[in-house]
């Protein structure tokens, strides 16, 4: 007979191994692939996977942002972009692309390997009580106190960047002159 | 014959140890049914409400050949989309033409899930909530699962392989990206009132008195762009007939265009509810002697009710006006609502 944890436990464990294995098929996919959409949408999968991983070690709130910001408003703007551009698909030319992405794999297989034997990984250890962790809350004391500086620097980064963009971006066009109402 | 009886058995066992260690799952299954069929067989009820009240906003009788008052013409209509034939041009992305219909109900379906609409009750020992899942972020899940939606809209787009089709895709996209942040902004001010993320607090939070009373600018910004984020007239620009043919959906035939809709009267009675819950009070009825699910499915009617109405009232905007009200008026506003109510949170109740 079976114990009441280990099933339950079992349930857990099946549903983790499952969305893990999908979310790598998925990296695989978009690497893999040779039409820019269907690249995209593997990615939005792997993210969706990532979520659900997320999710499933009790951090709702980094799930949620995770599908707000990369699977919902990152990706359309891949997708956005591949509309406007037209998403041909790319010919093979010659196996070096191919190789070059099998290559690729077996490092990160390798890594896998690597950071598997060098040791057991380590628990975090943090100060946040079981209630209250994975909530909103708790993310928002942690960057808004001990973060705060990085936090603020990393913001003025990205503005920098927006700025910068829409500067080298910018092209000179007469605007058209408005219609008199 | 003894070996098969053994198997059986020991299935059986393991069965039944899985169920009675899940009850938490079997609950929330049953919760799933039963939360996807009901939320499904809405639809049709919303597609005659909304025909039989254009009907009598425009001075005509609506459809009334149908059973009484024209009851039977959902279910003649539905009929005759499951047996349409289906069409695909042969220039089109197969796999991505059959996806983006299911990824638009799917989303939708999956949105109600955090709805909650009632208080718990207790049957044979175990409490049962009237909602499928009470997330702690639940305002935030709702946001992301129908931010996800837009993806049905730009694939629909993308693999008809067909110009209108694909300027709907980024126009549906384009716009409901820039009403989203209106959208989540206004409902930041709720948030700032209750400090909680969760729409079972919100409406616990509401007890006293319904949050329209204290934000009606919020309310009315987050009305504003719940309509454009279900695409709804006036804000209807993804599937314009007259610029468009019909935008996203132009190759779509049979049940595969049937489903666009069903995405959109779904999200229709998401919003509703949605806004019931943040300003309405949700469930409750203030002293009236109802049920807490009739107060709630009674606001969530009057606000379908008022999204016909502006359908039948508003014509179309057009694209540039639409992108330059949400980016330059709705947008400051909200922000500026929000700074006020955080100083007035900060200063006066600390």
């Amino acid at each position: 007979m079976l114990e009441i944890a280990t099933v339950f436990d079992f349930t857990h464990d099946a549903v983790i191994f499952v969305v893990g294995v999908t979310a790598v098929l998925a990296s695989l996919g978009v690497i893999l692939c040779s039409s820019p959409i269907y690249s995209a949408l593997y990615l939005i999968g792997h993210m969706i996977c990532l979520a659900l991983l997320f999710l499933l070690y009790n951090a709702e709130f980094l799930a949620v942002v995770q599908i707000i910001v990369y699977a919902g408003a990152v990706m359309i703007l891949f997708l956005f972009i591949i509309a406007l551009l037209g998403g041909k698909k790319e010919i093979q030319e010659n196996s070096l692309h191919r190789s070059m992405a099998f290559a690729f794999v077996f490092t990160l297989l390798g890594e896998l390997y690597l950071s598997a034997t060098v040791g057991p990984t380590k628990q975090v250890q943090g100060e946040i009580p079981a209630e209250m962790f994975g909530s909103a809350k708790a993310i928002g004391l942690e960057l808004f106190s001990k973060h705060i500086v990085a936090f603020e620097l990393a913001s003025c980064l990205l503005l920098v960047a927006a700025v910068g963009v829409i500067c080298l971006a910018k092209f000179s066009f007469a605007p058209l002159r408005r219609r008199v109402r | 014959m003894d070996w098969i009886t053994e198997i059986l058995n020991v299935t059986w066992n393991f069965i039944v140890l899985f169920l009675n260690e899940n009850i938490p799952l079997v609950v929330g299954s049953v919760k799933a049914v039963i939360i996807a069929v009901a939320i499904m067989s809405v639809v049709p009820a919303l597609v005659w409400l909304e025909r039989r009240l254009m009907g009598r906003f425009q001075v005509r009788l609506g459809p009334n050949r149908v059973g009484p008052f024209g009851l039977g013409q959902p279910m003649a209509d539905t009929v005759k989309l499951l047996f349409k034939e289906s069409i695909i041009q042969s220039s089109a992305d197969k796999f991505l033409f059959h996806l983006a219909p299911a990824v638009v109900v799917i989303t939708a379906i999956a949105a109600f899930a955090v709805i909650p609409f009632g208080e718990p009750f207790e049957v044979f020992g175990q409490t049962i909530e009237m909602w499928g899942a009470n997330v702690n972020s639940g305002i935030l899940f709702v946001f992301a699962i129908s931010g996800m939606g837009i993806y049905g809209m730009v694939l629909a787009g993308l693999s008809s392989n067909n110009k209108y089709s694909l300027m709907g895709g980024l126009r549906s996209s384009a716009q409901m990206i820039s009403y989203e942040l209106t959208l989540g902004l206004s409902a930041l001010s709720i948030i700032l009132l209750t400090g909680s993320l969760s729409l079972v607090d919100m409406v616990r939070a509401q007890e006293t008195y319904p949050f329209i009373l204290v934000q009606p600018l919020a309310f009315l910004l987050f009305f504003i762009a719940g309509i454009a984020e279900t695409n709804r007239a006036p804000f209807d620009l993804p599937e314009a007939e007259q610029e468009l043919v019909a935008g996203f959906h132009t190759e779509y035939t049979g049940m595969k265009f049937a489903m666009f809709f069903m995405g959109e009267y779904i999200n229709m009675v998401t919003m509703s509810a949605l806004v019931t819950l943040l300003f309405l009070g949700g469930w409750n009825a203030y002293g009236l002697p109802v049920w807490p699910i009739v107060s709630f499915a009674v606001k969530v009617f009057f606000l379908l009710c008022v999204f016909i109405w502006l359908r039948s009232t508003f014509p179309r905007i057009r694209y540039d006006r639409l992108m330059t009200f949400g980016w330059k008026i709705l947008l400051p506003l909200c922000l500026l609502n929000l700074m006020v109510t955080s100083t007035v949170k900060v200063i006066w109740f600390p």
